[in-house]
């Protein structure tokens, strides 16, 4: 007389089909999120009630950094980056790449109009360029900058390692062939570059007010801010946007 | 983990290969790739910052004019400044203090502004508050001040918001509502001037444009520090017993 066995059911579940899909899944989280770009200086922004969003494409940011100068003062790293347009249509002309590109070239050929100095900058430095995301070389460097290998340039751009770095904001004074005096920096010469990078929804939104953004520490000085909004002034800039980080009313 | 089970119950005939069916568990492996999207979900929506957008007057100096044409009564200046010790110097990790003064700037009887002695500056209209928010939902601080100067323009808007949050209004109605409401001419709004001292931080800066959002002010200027406000925080402090900032 044999026992009567109970059928062992065995309790194991197909994990493959689950296993399939959260591959699935994560395959594309990690092909639609976009990595936050590297940047020289980290910087907490101040936080706001604003729930307007940053927009990716057609913005250029102003990024602000300080440390403390030699006089005891807070002294101002400027780097900017630019972002096109995202639209695979007209990457060639209106993308990141071409508008960097331009805004170098344009940049390149107004600084060398108003010092009368060269700067080097090669075709091939172009191209290195529109590589790179945030860059604050003063234009005199940036032939030297270019040709570093990315690490080194990580150091380059450094401000507490090298305390020169960022756009610099001093005056050039500009004598003009009717004998009149412009005055100008680098940091005008920059934003004039990227307004007329040949990317028109771009010098659009710079117009609008959301294609200039300014990223700075909640902790600089306005002193130091001040300087920078003057200067948009300067060039009619007067609109632009700030980053901020959300908070809520009651906070 | 694995196993690998035989499939037969030993009635397979002598000789006959076995047949072997593997069965992985693939229970970590979803774990983990469950931890992985997490992670990628939430990295990805929260780094997202957000912008306030700032229009500057334009540098030319068209703007003085215009500037006077604000009726005294509707004027707020606030001026904003690092908090300091009772030297003057800058707090270390300092909070803001927000001066402010309604209208024009008054100057204690018989002072001239040209000869105002630049150690003591001078006493005036100026106050000092600071940025509190809300306590219990009252506002506080210079929030009361902007709150109070502006309660017409609060009231109506708070009512188009309760007809929002009852469905009664779709959210773009309710948009553009309060932007009519904001720019209504026949009720009493506040013009602020927001200037900050060079020690100021920026985050200051922010919270002050900040609290004319909250506020629903619609008409503000970032403008420049002049002498006689500075003259006039002098004078807040001397008059305080606090010893001066120095340049």
């Amino acid at each position: 007389m044999g026992k009567v066995k109970p059928k062992r059911k065995s309790t194991l579940i197909d994990m493959t089909a689950m296993s399939d899909v959260t591959v699935l899944l994560l395959t594309f989280f990690m092909l639609t999120s976009t990595f936050l770009a590297k940047e020289p200086v980290t910087v907490i922004t101040p936080s706001s009630v604003q729930e307007k969003k940053v927009p990716m494409a057609n913005v250029a940011t102003i990024l602000v950094g300080t440390t403390e100068g030699t006089d005891g003062k807070e002294k101002a790293h400027i780097f900017m980056s630019i972002a096109g347009d995202a639209d695979e249509e007209n990457a060639a002309s209106w993308g990141t790449k071409a508008v960097k590109r331009n805004a170098l070239q344009a940049a390149a050929a107004e600084y060398e109009k108003y010092t009368g100095k060269s700067t080097g900058i090669t075709s091939s430095d172009l191209d290195k360029f529109a590589e790179l995301n945030s860059v604050g070389v003063p234009l005199a460097q940036m032939h030297e900058f270019l040709q570093l290998k990315v690490e080194k340039q990580d150091e380059f751009q450094d401000p507490t390692k090298n305390p020169n770095i960022g756009i610099p904001m001093e005056e050039i004074v500009y004598t003009n062939a009717d004998g009149l005096k412009e005055i100008t920096n680098e940091f005008r010469i920059w934003m004039r570059a990227i307004n007329n990078s040949g990317n028109p929804n771009l010098s659009d939104a710079i117009k609008g007010g959301e294609g200039i953004a300014v990223k700075a520490d909640k902790d600089t000085k306005y002193e130091t801010m001040h300087q920078i909004l003057n200067d948009l002034q300067t060039i009619k800039m007067n609109r632009f946007s700030v980053m901020t980080a959300l908070k809520t009313e009651n906070d | 983990m694995a196993q690998i089970e035989q499939s037969d119950k030993g009635k397979k005939k002598k000789g006959a290969q076995k047949k072997m069916s593997i069965h992985v568990d693939f229970t970590p492996m979803v774990d983990m790739n469950m931890l992985l999207i997490t992670f990628f979900m939430l990295c990805t929506t929260m780094i997202k910052s957000q912008t306030l957008n700032i229009a500057l007057p334009s540098n030319e100096k068209v703007e003085q004019a215009e500037m006077n044409k604000a009726k005294d009564s509707e004027a707020v200046t606030l001026i904003l400044d690092a908090e300091r010790s009772a030297n003057g110097e800058v707090k270390p990790g300092a909070g803001t203090v927000v001066y402010y003064y309604e209208g024009k700037p008054i100057l204690q009887d018989g002072v001239d502004v040209n000869k105002v002695n630049d150690a003591q500056g001078v006493q005036s209209n100026l106050a000092a508050t600071q940025f509190l928010g809300n306590e219990n939902k009252v506002p506080q601080g210079i929030r009361k001040i902007l709150h109070d100067k502006n309660v017409k323009v609060l009231e109506r808007i708070e009512e188009q918001k309760a007809k929002w949050r009852n469905k009664e209004i779709t959210e773009d109605e309710y948009q553009k509502i309060a932007r009519e409401i904001r720019n209504d001419s026949t009720l009493t709004r506040p013009v602020v001037i927001i200037k900050a001292t060079p020690d100021a931080s920026w985050e200051s800066v922010i919270t002050a444009l900040d609290e004319m959002q909250i506020n629903q002010i619609s008409r503000y200027q970032i403008d420049q520090m002049n002498h006689l406000d500075s003259m006039m925080i002098f004078g807040y402090r001397t008059s305080q017993g606090l010893a001066n900032i120095k340049k």
